[in-house]
């Protein structure tokens, strides 16, 4: 019925073309089914929630070189002058920024004694800020409490060291198993620190860590010379208070460089350049590369379909009707498109594994390999309709006609 | 004969048009993916100063107790503690005239301002090193020069500046024993370095390896006077309490980098002596607890491998690309077999005219090298168009993502041997025919 038979016969005669069709088909599949996989791999991680409400915070830094100000109570000036300013929802001085792939990191333990098992506690990402912290955040406590003023300490290194912290549910999870983290007690270094508050989710200043959801909040503030603030506003005004606030702070006092004003999502943008990069130049080659394979499906039935004016002439002329014409085009090229892509399937499931092998990246999804192999078949036999629809309009005349 | 074939190449390419666009427009998207993934490549992974690679070794030194992991392949950390900086800067190793030159480095920063207040103030890093360093990572200067060893010694307040903080703040003039104000210290100018044309930073690769060069060079030893806090990573193994910053020069916290020239495979010998001996004096100490004592020194392109910094996902698109171009070839492949044969009528007649098969391959070839080229060059721009978008979506890759002379050069060479590789097959078909068949039909 297909006329499968003599078709594959004369694929056989004019192997060439065939072959070459069908390594572009095949390597298009393992490459397209291996790049949309990277692709929705790297999408996934780029819009993963991160707790924070990313579009109302943006942040700076404060780098004071004027030695007549008490730093630490100059800031917490400025941070309550900027609360005030309309479209702040809050602002908070904090030792880093989350998400900007700058920050700190120590480990937990469960005694005060350092062991030397190799057993060293758990690590997390931790940043010191006042009682504005989590508000300023945009984050809320899921169980105990949040800072109070009195929690916050002031620090110079005679005095007492923090003791409470407000911490990420996956770390208190990781050092307590058991779920029942809320009021234990963990070691910073010597310190013992009670666990007063916990949240759902924030992550950590890098999100590629191992343990990018371990963060910590500890209300301490500390004279630096390099402060950082962050401001939560009304997302309509985000971009306005942004471009004033370098101005307001250096109205304010001028022995500093206020700079590195950034939206938190721009942040995280940052950081991830390279994943973001990646994900476009991914995209434009599955693009192009889907468009060559279209082309060269395109032209080589062209060709096929000049070689063969007069054959076609001559089935015409013996009663073929115009949809068998097509159909021998439609069939040819499902022939020469499912051997491509049973061999593309096999080349992109080894393809998967080598870049697994070598390169930290998950294993393969062979749903990915199906939705391609879907893709290119109607890729191919669109490709293939137009001509072979104008193969079906040649005459039967041109059969009797000599060159 | 070439300028024959070159003519009837252009002939057929002219009777053709569109399949020759198509081909022409296959080769150069193949071309211009591969040339923009491969270039960002051949730069990450350049040799940054080709004359010296060989003879600069960064040093490593595991002063951890035992049961400690660090990250790194072997399990050494990749900077060293201030102590060990220092006594190793200060050791004098090797024969009098034959001293092995090393510097100690690390990052700082500070608030650039001028008396005058036209300037605002700015932020600028800054590297504290040795004033071997400039020699070392063959850094010249426009205007005066390095620090002297007095000044050194004395930790007196002076600075190198770059060629582009000196047109930033003086316009590119001779700023030798002008005052600038880094926070409230008031440093003279001693030098001001050339261009530093390096893609990585291969002195220090600890906050990205692509990431600009310090524009202020300052003495070492203004580190302790100073008090300078450090702008660079610091990693610690074990639990310190550090709060001044005398804490922080006594403890184990691992923050600055070390860098030694090594002229000959003797130094080398001497040097990795000096270390062993160096670190099981300091076990013996009891300053760490370790059965073995473990150390490494690694020469510019070996330590550039085992930072990894060429990244991964530069990797596989430069493997996606050449199977990429493949497609390409394959599709130009294709193409080429169909106007090849449909030309073998007159093939046929030429071979009969005398023309042998040799001379019919060539004439082939030397038409697909002509479409090769054709592609080769507008590859070139499409790969530009690529390499812009790459600078556009990342910054950091601003003076990674271009073409140097050796890429440009060998753009239109890859795409004309890789069409020479996807013609060869066709030409051949075509000069094997029989001319007696296309004699007959004719």
């Amino acid at each position: 019925m297909l006329e499968i038979k003599p078709i594959f016969n004369s694929l056989l005669r004019s192997k060439a073309g065939a072959v070459m069709l069908l390594v572009q088909i095949a390597i298009t599949v393992a490459i397209v089914s291996n790049a949309a996989f990277i692709i929705s791999d790297r999408i996934a991680y780029l819009h993963q929630d991160t707790g924070y409400p990313e579009h109302e915070i943006f942040s700076f830094s404060v780098v004071t070189f004027g030695d007549d100000v008490d730093r630490v109570q100059k800031i917490q000036e400025n941070v309550r002058m900027l609360r005030n300013v309309p479209g702040v929802i809050n602002a908070v001085s904090l030792t880093e920024i989350p998400l900007s792939g700058s920050g700190s990191a120590s480990s937990f333990s469960l005694s005060s004694e350092p062991d030397n098992s190799g057993q060293n506690g758990v690590r997390a990402a931790y940043v010191m800020g006042d009682e504005h912290s989590l508000d300023t955040l945009g984050v809320e406590i899921a169980q105990g409490r949040n800072f109070t003023a009195q929690d916050v300490i002031v620090f110079d290194s005679e005095g007492p060291m923090v003791n409470v912290m407000i911490a990420s549910k996956p770390f208190v999870d990781e050092i307590f198993p058991s779920g029942d983290g809320l009021g234990k007690t963990v070691y910073f270094g010597n310190n013992p620190i009670k666990i007063i508050g916990i949240v759902d989710k924030m992550m950590g200043p890098w999100l590629k860590d191992r343990a990018a959801e371990h963060f910590v909040i500890m209300p301490l503030v500390r004279d630096s010379r390099f402060q950082k603030v962050l401001v939560r506003a009304h997302p309509a005004q985000r971009s306005v208070i942004m471009a004033r606030v370098e101005q307001l702070m250096l109205d304010n006092y001028d022995k500093r460089v206020i700079t590195n004003i950034r939206a938190l999502d721009k942040a995280k943008a940052d950081y991830n350049a390279e994943d973001i990069l990646m994900m476009r130049m991914l995209i434009v080659i599955i693009v192009v590369l889907v468009l060559v394979t279209a082309l060269g499906i395109f032209g080589l039935t062209v060709f096929n379909i000049n070689k063969r004016t007069k054959q076609i002439g001559t089935r015409r002329a013996l009663g073929a009707r115009k949809s068998d014409i097509i159909r021998y085009f439609l069939v040819e090229n499902c022939i020469i498109c499912l051997v491509g892509i049973s061999i593309g399937a096999i080349a992109a499931v080894y393809l998967g594994q080598l870049l697994l092998l070598h390169y930290e990246l998950p294993a393969l999804d062979n749903s990915f390999i199906a939705v391609t192999i879907v893709l290119v078949l109607c890729m191919s036999l669109l490709s293939v309709l137009m001509p072979a629809y104008k193969a079906a309009n040649i005459s039967p005349s041109i059969a009797t006609r000599s060159v | 004969m070439f300028i024959h074939y070159v003519d009837l190449a252009w002939r057929s390419f002219k009777r053709t048009p569109l399949v020759s666009i198509v081909m022409v427009s296959a080769i150069a998207v193949g071309i211009g993916i591969t040339m923009t993934s491969l270039s960002v490549y051949h730069m990450m992974s350049m040799d940054p100063i080709p004359s010296k690679s060989d003879k600069l070794f960064a040093v490593q030194l595991n002063t951890m107790d035992d049961g400690n992991q660090w990250w790194t392949d072997d399990n050494l950390p990749q900077q060293i503690t201030y102590k060990d900086a220092i006594a190793l800067y200060q050791a004098d190793i090797g024969q009098a005239g034959m001293k092995i030159r090393k510097v100690p480095s690390t990052r700082t920063g500070f608030s650039v301002h001028m008396d005058r207040s036209t300037t605002k103030p700015f932020l600028e890093s800054t590297r504290l090193t040795g004033r071997d360093f400039f020699d070392m990572f063959e850094l010249e200067f426009e205007y005066g020069g390095a620090w002297s060893t007095q000044q050194e010694k004395s930790a007196a307040p002076v600075v190198v500046i770059s060629h582009s903080l000196n047109q930033k703040l003086f316009g590119g003039a001779n700023s030798i024993g002008k005052v600038i104000n880094l926070d409230e210290t008031k440093f003279q100018i001693v030098g001001v370095t050339k261009h530093w044309d390096i893609h990585t930073k291969y002195y220090d690769l600890t906050n990205g390896a692509f990431n600009n060069t310090e524009n202020l060079f300052i003495p070492v030893s203004l580190l302790t006077t100073m008090e300078l806090p450090t702008w660079g990573n610091t990693n610690g193994w074990k639990f310190e309490e550090v709060n001044t910053h005398q804490d922080k020069l006594n403890s184990e916290l691992l923050w600055l980098q070390f860098w030694a020239e090594l002229d000959s495979h003797e130094q080398v010998q001497q040097f990795e002596n000096y270390l062993q001996a160096y670190l099981q004096e300091q076990g013996s100490l009891g300053r760490f607890d370790r059965r073995a004592q473990q150390f490494a020194v690694r020469d510019v392109n070996t330590w550039l491998d085992y930072n990894r910094v060429v990244s991964q996902d530069n990797r596989i698109l430069v493997g996606l690309s050449f199977m990429f171009l493949i497609v390409c070839l394959a599709n130009i492949l294709g193409l080429l077999l169909g106007k090849f044969l449909k030309r073998a009528p007159e093939i046929g007649v030429r071979r009969a005219l005398g023309a042998n098969k040799t001379q019919v391959f060539m004439q082939h070839l030397v038409e697909v090298s002509m479409l090769g080229l054709f592609g080769g060059i507008a590859g070139i721009g499409i790969a530009q168009l690529g390499l812009w978008g790459v600078r556009q979506s990342y910054d950091y890759y601003s003076a990674l993502a271009t073409m140097d002379i050796s890429m440009l050069v060998a753009a239109p060479f890859i795409a004309v041997f890789s069409c020479i590789l996807a013609g060869m097959y066709p030409a051949w078909l075509v000069c094997k025919t029989a001319p007696a068949i296309y004699l007959k039909t004719q």
